[in-house]
Parts: C-alpha cells; sequence; structure tokens
C-alpha cells in the first residue's frame, strides 16, 4: 500500500516526495508533466517584493510581517518565518548533498540583487552556486559575453541596463564554435555540448575578450552532468569570477534542479514518479479519499494510498482550469477556490501593476496543517493535503515567491501529514 | 474513459502549448540530430501552418521517432507526438510512401512468407552479402537489429498442437499474439499462456491479423485502417460479450486500444468496446493480482529493466515492474533511459540508424554497467523491437518481463526460452 500519493512533478511535488522517502514513507507521484522550475531561472525567490510596493525587498522575513498583514490567508501566515527559514535550510543542505549547492547573500537574512535576462536587479534568496558572482553588491565591473547565433540570451541589453543602473559593464560576443559546431541549438543543447567541449579554447577566448579585474557572465549553458566542474576549471583557467544569467527558456538551472531532484527520488530514494499521468477523478469514502484516478489509453487507472497530496501549482501549473467567462476550478477535488469566477475580476487594468492580478491569487485555502478547507472551514477530507502554488492567497508573479512558497508549504505540508494518524 | 463526444483531434491541443520548451529539452531524437528541430517545432508550432490542400511547412517532421518523451513531460498535455503522426500520414498522401517503408510496414505479410521456409529465409536476410545488398536497394540499414524467423513453427503451430492440453476453466482470458509472437518469438505467447493458464485462467485465442502499428508509424493510414477493421470484426464481439483481452506486445494492446482509433478518427461503439477490452498483460495481471498465485520460485537476480515508450502512451506506469517486485529474490532495476532509440521501424532506416543508435546510448550504458556491477545475464523490456535493439546495442540478451514471471513459477527456463 502507497503510504503518499503526491499529485504534482513541480518544485513542491519533487521536494514532498524526497522528504516524506526520506521519512521512510512509501510515496508515490503522478503527474502530467514536468512543471515550472524549466522556464524559471533556477533560483529560488523566497520574497522579492511586497504588495503594491516598487522597490524590492531587502530581507524577506523581515518583510513577512507586513505580507501576512496585506494578506493574512498568505501561505507564509500558515508556516510562519521559523517554517519559512527551516524549509529554506533544509533546501540548501539538501542540494549540497545532492552536488548543486546554493548560496545566499553574506547576511543570511538578505536577498540578493542578481543581473536578470534583461540586465534588470531581480531580488533572489538563494541562487545556484553559478550565478552568485553576479550579485550586485559586488564591486567587479561586469563583462557580458554571448555567443553569436544563440537565439534567447542579448549580452548588450543586459550591460546597456547594468549601466543605466550605474554599474560598468559591457558586452562582447563569441563565436559559438568554441562550443558547438551543431547548425541550430538551444541553451539546453549547449549545456549538453559543453559537458564535452574542450573548455581550454573557450577560456583562451574569454582570457582574450576580458579586462583585468572584471567578472564575466555567460548565458547559463555551463553543462548539465559537469556543471559544477566546469564552473570550477573555467574560472581558474580565466583567472577571473564567472557567473551564469538565466535565458529565455528552456531553463538550463532549471532543469539542472529538477533533474537532481528527480533522480534523488527516483535511483536513491527509490520513489516511483509517473508521468503523463493527469490525475481526474477522485472516490472518497467516510470523509477520506481512497484512491484517485488518472487519465489513460482505455480505462483510468486508480490509484489508491493512505495519504494524498495535491501539488499541482494552480493556474499556472494546470491544477485549476476555467472557462471563458471566467469561472475558474480545481480540476480533480472540485475544492472550493478563492478567485474570482467572473472574467472582468481577473485582471487588473494595468499589465504590470505591482499589485498583482488577482487571478494569480487565486486558490485552494487550506488549514494550518494544510489541509484544503471547505467553505465552513472544515477539512475537506481527512488524509488529503496541499502545497505549492495552488494555495490561496500568495501571488508567485509580483511577490516573486514561487520557489519560497512551493519548499516551504511542501515542508509543511509533509510534516503535518507524517504527524496525522490516517 | 474515453468518451467520443468529448474527444478532439490532436491538432486542436496545439492551442495548449505555452511554448515553454520542457519538450524540446527532453527530445532525444533532437538532442542527437540537427535534422530534428524538437517537439515544439514539429508539432504545435509548425501546425498552426498546416493547412489543408497546402504543401507541408517543414518536411523535418519525419524524423520524429514517436516515442513520446516529449508527450509525457509536457505540462499541459499537448498531443505533440499524435500532431506529428498526422502531419506525417499528409506528408505520406501528399508524396508517396517509399517502396522500403511499404515493406516495413509489412511485418505480418514478411512474417508469414519468412516462415514457410524459416531456415532458408534467416539466411536469405541474415547473411552479410544480402544486407548490403538491402541496405542499397531498399535503403534499410545493414546493420540494424532485424528479428529471425522461428525455426520451431509459428505460435499458432504450437497452440493447435497445445489446444487440446489447454486448462478449461470458467474463467476466461483472449490472448492477442501478434505478429512478432506469431512469426519470430513464440516463446513469450507460449510464457504468457503458461502464466495464464497457472493463475487459472483458460486462454483463447482467435483468430486475428495484424494490429496495423508499423503501417500507422509509416504514414500508411488506409492500409492500417483495413487491419484495424479486420481484427475489430474478429475480435469486436468476444469484447462485447465481456471478455479482456490480454497482449504481450505493448505497441500491439496500445494501437488496439488508441492509437489506431484516434490516428484513424474511429469512434464507433464497437469500436470502443474493444478498447475498453484490450489490456497490456501485466497491465492486467496487476489489476488481478489477488488472482495471482505466490508459489514463486527464489530467483536471486538482478534485472536491468527498460519500459518500453509505449507504456507512455498507454499511461499506466509500470505495471511489469510492480508484478515483478512480488517474486522473492528479484530485484529490478529501472533505467530511467528515455528510449531504445529503434521506435518501431524508425531505426532500421538507413538515413534513421546512427540516430537510432546514438538515441539508445544512455540506455545502452545503463545495461553494460548493471552488467559489470551486478554479473546480470538478461535484461528485460516488455517489446519486442526494443530488445532486439537493446541486444544490438548491448550484446546482452533480453528477455519480455512475462519470460521472468513464467521462470519464477518454474514454468519456463529462461536460459532456453522453452516452457518446462
Ligand atoms: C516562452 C516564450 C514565450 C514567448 N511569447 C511570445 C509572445 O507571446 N509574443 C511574441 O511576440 N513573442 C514571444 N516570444 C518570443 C518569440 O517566440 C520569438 O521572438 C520569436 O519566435 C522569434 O522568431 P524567429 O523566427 O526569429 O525564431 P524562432 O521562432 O526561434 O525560430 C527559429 C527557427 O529557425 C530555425 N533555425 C535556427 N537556426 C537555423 C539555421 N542555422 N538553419 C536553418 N534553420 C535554423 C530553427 O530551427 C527554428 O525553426 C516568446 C518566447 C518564448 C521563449
Ligand atoms: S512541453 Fe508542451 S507546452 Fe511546452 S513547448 Fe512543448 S508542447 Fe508546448
Ligand atoms: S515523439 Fe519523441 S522524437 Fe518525436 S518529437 Fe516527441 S520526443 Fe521527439
Ligand atoms: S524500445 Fe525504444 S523505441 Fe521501443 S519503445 Fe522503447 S524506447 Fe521506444
Amino acid at each position: 500500500m502507497t503510504d503518499l500519493l503526491i499529485i504534482g512533478a513541480g518544485l513542491s511535488g519533487l521536494l514532498a516526495g524526497v522528504w516524506a522517502r526520506r521519512q521512510g514513507l512509501r510515496t508515490r507521484i503522478a503527474a502530467t508533466g514536468l512543471g515550472a522550475t524549466h522556464w524559471h531561472a533556477g533560483t529560488i525567490d523566497a520574497l522579492g517584493y511586497l504588495p503594491g510596493e516598487d522597490a524590492p525587498v531587502r530581507s524577506p522575513f523581515a518583510a513577512l510581517t507586513r505580507l501576512t498583514a496585506a494578506r493574512p490567508g498568505h501561505p507564509y501566515a500558515l508556516t510562519g518565518e521559523a517554517g519559512l527559514r527551516e524549509a529554506l535550510a533544509a533546501f540548501r543542505t539538501l542540494l549540497e548533498k545532492l552536488g548543486l549547492p546554493y548560496g545566499g547573500a553574506a547576511n543570511p537574512d538578505e536577498n540578493l540583487l542578481l543581473p536578470s535576462p534583461a540586465g534588470a536587479p531581480r531580488p533572489v534568496y538563494l541562487a545556484p552556486a553559478a550565478q552568485l558572482a553576479g550579485d550586485m553588491s559586488r564591486p567587479e565591473p561586469y563583462l557580458v559575453v554571448g555567443f553569436q547565433a544563440l537565439r534567447d540570451f542579448y549580452p548588450t541589453v543586459i550591460a546597456e541596463n547594468l549601466t543605466k543602473l550605474g554599474f560598468r559593464a559591457r558586452a562582447e560576443f563569441l563565436p559559438i564554435e568554441l562550443i558547438t559546431d551543431r547548425r541550430d541549438f538551444s541553451t539546453i543543447d549547449l549545456a549538453r555540448a559543453m559537458d564535452s567541449a574542450d573548455l581550454s579554447r573557450l577560456a583562451n577566448a574569454l582570457k582574450r575578450v576580458a579586462a583585468p579585474g572584471e567578472r564575466i557572465g555567460l548565458p547559463a549553458i555551463l553543462g548539465l552532468r559537469r556543471h559544477g566542474q566546469i564552473l570550477a576549471a573555467l574560472s581558474e583557467a580565466v583567472g577571473a569570477p564567472i557567473f551564469e544569467i538565466p535565458t529565455l527558456p528552456p531553463s538550463v538551472p532549471g532543469l539542472r534542479l529538477t533533474t537532481v531532484l528527480r533522480e534523488h527520488f527516483e535511483r536513491d530514494l527509490h520513489g516511483r514518479l509517473d508521468l503523463g499521468m493527469t490525475v481526474t477523478d477522485f472516490h472518497a469514502e467516510a470523509g477520506r479519499v481512497t484512491w484517485v484516478a488518472s487519465r489513460a489509453s482505455a480505462r483510468p487507472v486508480r490509484h489508491r494510498a493512505r495519504r494524498f497530496l495535491l501539488a499541482t501549482g494552480g493556474i499556472l501549473g494546470g491544477g485549476f482550469h476555467s472557462e471563458p467567462r471566467g469561472r475558474v476550478w480545481e480540476t480533480i477535488f472540485d475544492l472550493p477556490l478563492t478567485a474570482p469566477q467572473k472574467r472582468s475580476q481577473w485582471f487588473r487594468p494595468d499589465f504590470l501593476a505591482p499589485e498583482g492580478h488577482p487571478v494569480f491569487r487565486g486558490g485552494v485555502r487550506v488549514g494550518p496543517d494544510f489541509r484544503p478547507l471547505t467553505l465552513a472551514g472544515e477539512p475537506a477530507f481527512e488524509n488529503l493535503w496541499a502545497a505549492g502554488n495552488l494555495l490561496a492567497d500568495s501571488d508567485p508573479i509580483s511577490e516573486r515567491s514561487l520557489e519560497g512558497v512551493a519548499i516551504a508549504t511542501a515542508r509543511a505540508a509533509v510534516t503535518s501529514l507524517i504527524n496525522t494518524d490516517v | 474513459m474515453f468518451n467520443a463526444d468529448t474527444w478532439l483531434p490532436p491538432e486542436v491541443s496545439l492551442d495548449l502549448c505555452i511554448k515553454c520548451n520542457i519538450c524540446v529539452s527532453y527530445c532525444p531524437v533532437a538532442e542527437a540530430t540537427d535534422l530534428f528541430p524538437g517537439p515544439k517545432y514539429a508539432g504545435p508550432q509548425a501546425q498552426r501552418f498546416r493547412m489543408a490542400g497546402q504543401p507541408a511547412p517543414d518536411l523535418s517532421v519525419d524524423y520524429c521517432s514517436g516515442c513520446r518523451v516529449c508527450n509525457e513531460v509536457c505540462p499541459n498535455d499537448v498531443n505533440i507526438m499524435e500532431m506529428n503522426a498526422r502531419a506525417r500520414a499528409a506528408l505520406v498522401a501528399e508524396k508517396g510512401i517509399p517502396l522500403r517503408n511499404r515493406l516495413l510496414g509489412r511485418n505480418e505479410l514478411l512474417g508469414k512468407v519468412g516462415s514457410r521456409a524459416p531456415r532458408l529465409a534467416n539466411f536469405a536476410l541474415h547473411n552479410p552479402v544480402s544486407r548490403v545488398a538491402v541496405d542499397a536497394l531498399f535503403g534499410i540499414a545493414k546493420e540494424a537489429p532485424l528479428p529471425r524467423w522461428s525455426t520451431t513453427g509459428t505460435f499458432v503451430d504450437w497452440w493447435e498442437k497445445h489446444y487440446p492440453h489447454r486448462l478449461i476453466s470458467d474463467k476466461k482470458v483472449v490472448y492477442f499474439h501478434g505478429c512478432a509472437t506469431m512469426y519470430y518469438e513464440p516463446f513469450i505467447g507460449k510464457a504468457a499462456v503458461a502464466v495464464l493458464e497457472h493463475m487459472g485462467y483458460e486462454v483463447i485465442v482467435p483468430p486475428q491479423n495484424c494490429c496495423g502499428l508499423p503501417m500507422l508509424s509509416n504514414g500508411e493510414f488506409k492500409a492500417a485502417g483495413k487491419l484495424y477493421d479486420n481484427n475489430l470484426r474478429k475480435l469486436g464481439p468476444l469484447a462485447a460479450e465481456g471478455y479482456d483481452i490480454v497482449g504481450t506486445s505493448t505497441s500491439c494492446t496500445l494501437t488496439l486500444k488508441e492509437e489506431a482509433p484516434h490516428l484513424l478518427d474511429r469512434h464507433s461503439e464497437t469500436t470502443q468496446a474493444l478498447t475498453h477490452a484490450v489490456w497490456d498483460i501485466f497491465e492486467w495481471i496487476r489489476d488481478h493480482e489477488d488472482e495471482l498465485p505466490r508459489d514463486f520460485i527464489q530467483m536471486e537476480m538482478v534485472i536491468p529493466y527498460h519500459p518500453p515508450c509505449q507504456y507512455r502512451a498507454h499511461r499506466v506506469g509500470r505495471p511489469s515492474m510492480d508484478v515483478l517486485a512480488l517474486i522473492p529474490g528479484v530485484e529490478v532495476h529501472e533505467s530511467h533511459a528515455r528510449c531504445c532509440g529503434i521506435a518501431g521501424t524508425y531505426g532500421y532506416k538507413k538515413e534513421k540508424y546512427d540516430i537510432a543508435m546514438k538515441v539508445g546510448q544512455e540506455l545502452f550504458s545503463f545495461i553494460l554497467e548493471e552488467e559489470e556491477h551486478h554479473h546480470t545475464e538478461f535484461n528485460a523490456c516488455d517489446s519486442e523491437t526494443c530488445r532486439w535493439q537493446i541486444e544490438h546495442g548491448t550484446g546482452q540478451e533480453s528477455r519480455h518481463p512475462i519470460e521472468i514471471l513464467a521462470a519464477a513459477y518454474g514454468l519456463y527456463d529462461l536460459e532456453t526460452r522453452t516452457t518446462l
């Protein structure tokens, strides 16, 4: 018998899988496909902006009380500051162990500011080691190096925008043949090519274009399998700090993050991950979910488990569905949503409104134990939990809190479901 | 459950695509060759430009192997592979079918002809001279792992001999053997019958013909439709009577369940009844786990296992792993590799052979590492062409999980592939 069935293989689903497995639960993950990490920067954004404010948040922890005052149902109000801190620390320890270390600002209470793919400042709580030398609090001037014919990375734009912000920055281009002689490539292809490329040619070319004292920003393509070695070897050979700047999707840092978590879950912890399985139905008896069913070729497959964790990512992840007139619903259990049910109320008139758009804040309301609630405020089912970005009251886009919410709520939900007798 | 009223052709799903490129990041063919731009480009992106009566916007879709890695990782349920398959069929309709693809599509005919004089046929096809000639004349790669005809008779030859001795029972199940078991590997069918009878089921082997998949994957939709309709005539009545139909070839069962009706737009009540009756044999065994005898012998073996691509389309998880895990002493190690490369008939084609071998590399390395670490003798995979490709790529023999299950009951010898 499966102890825990997790629905969704995004960051929250994968991490919940890892943490539950490590606690000895027989855990399975079923998901339609892979998640948002593939089009995000691979960083851990905990809280970058407060609702309605233009200036980035300096310390996500110090800003928590103001966030939860404005949004009392926010998932961080449920995890509390201690829960958020503990979960982020656990994530960091885990990724260190998996050979993809993450780091943060010198003051562990504060965010880093890193250059975005457009050269704008991006508040980030933890970043992969490869992005750390981009930190805007460091003194070195920026040299942003791109590759001719690489779509999806724009060094000149980045350097110009950094200059406007008051940094010393310039751009250079190198021939793509230093990495690959293939005709067409995505950033993923380049990262794979880097795994077997002759680094000395690239290092020599970088030395030729770099001025003494500069740090070098490259598109995030520094290897997939051998990423750590490539970063270290290249920095040493060039003799300058080297860092990655995220590109347009597909996101290599996001793919690295998904890959290490997935492989850890499946290979080290012998968890089962089934993709291509869209859960569409469930059965409950006496207030308990007994099985959920996924769509298959001839007949639905039933998945029985003691506990279920819903981590389907909401409107961005596919866990919610909507119709043109504006009704939005949760696709499996039809849990009550806080999302506005009229299309005219989904968006603010201003596309870049700092308050964000109401539809992205709508979601599943859960109790302090992370079990989804009915409209009457009771747990909808005794053995159903929810985590990640389907939760109500966080707006991952305007808050820059996508990964922080995923990590903190996955951790909290796993703790709760392990401590609940079912 | 499939519902004809809400079914939409795969092309409609192009609007679900958010251009996230996840599919491109995982497509093994796009990784292996520049000739294929990747699922997003060949699928939902090119689909916008495919109009009835207009020339195809891009011929590269022919390089899609059909492995469905894209469908599996896509977060938005875009039917990329099906879109590609239908675009290829449109190309075939526009440009005609090369003789080679006609040949590869006629697995059953080749099977029948070769079985008349299997030793001669094996020699005729498998000597170096003829392979060079077939390569040059038809474009079938001379290195590719073509199967060998059974020299001990076809599966149905055996079944006719077994028929009087078969288990008679109130519990009955229908067996679909497919072409590979019929002509090349009758022992797979024998192992399946042994296990099903051990479970207390009377096995019914009705007249049947090729499921039509090789033609579907080469874009020959008309000919495939004929085969499908023939099977519908032969199997439909059994399905209507409520019999389960199980198959040992993951591709045949998939074709009968879903691939043929979806690609060919067949959605009558009888096709739906057939869809609902068909099971992959391990999907069925897992579902009937309480009827599975536990009189296993202790097996002490590590089995490197590759779930074939077709399971991605069955969307039933990895049922053979679930069942083999019940055998004491058996440790199944999953490959986690994307594809063996062969993808039905893809890797047989001269221009695609190298791509297929490159795609298979991650699987071959896994099998060879397992051999080194655990001294494994066999690996396992549910699909026949995959097994042939794995053997070709690694030199290690491959078995169907049903052979392993039959061996675990002491009914089958894995070494000689004979029933005991
Ligand atoms: C997630 C995402 C969302 C986006 N959303 C929008 C949007 O809503 N609106 C918008 O306007 N833009 C959007 N864009 C940007 C937009 O997709 C690109 O700007 C646009 O597609 C670029 O078009 P293109 O034809 O120049 O290149 P691409 O669409 O990238 O196509 C390039 C084509 O050229 C081929 N090719 C490349 N090199 C060679 C070569 N050497 N020889 C032969 N063929 C080659 C490639 O295989 C490919 O088929 C989005 C981009 C992304 C990643
Ligand atoms: S994975 Fe799906 S949604 Fe993403 S680009 Fe591919 S087809 Fe589109
Ligand atoms: S089916 Fe396989 S080869 Fe074809 S596009 Fe999808 S992943 Fe690539
Ligand atoms: S063996 Fe290969 S081709 Fe066959 S299904 Fe598997 S992965 Fe695909």
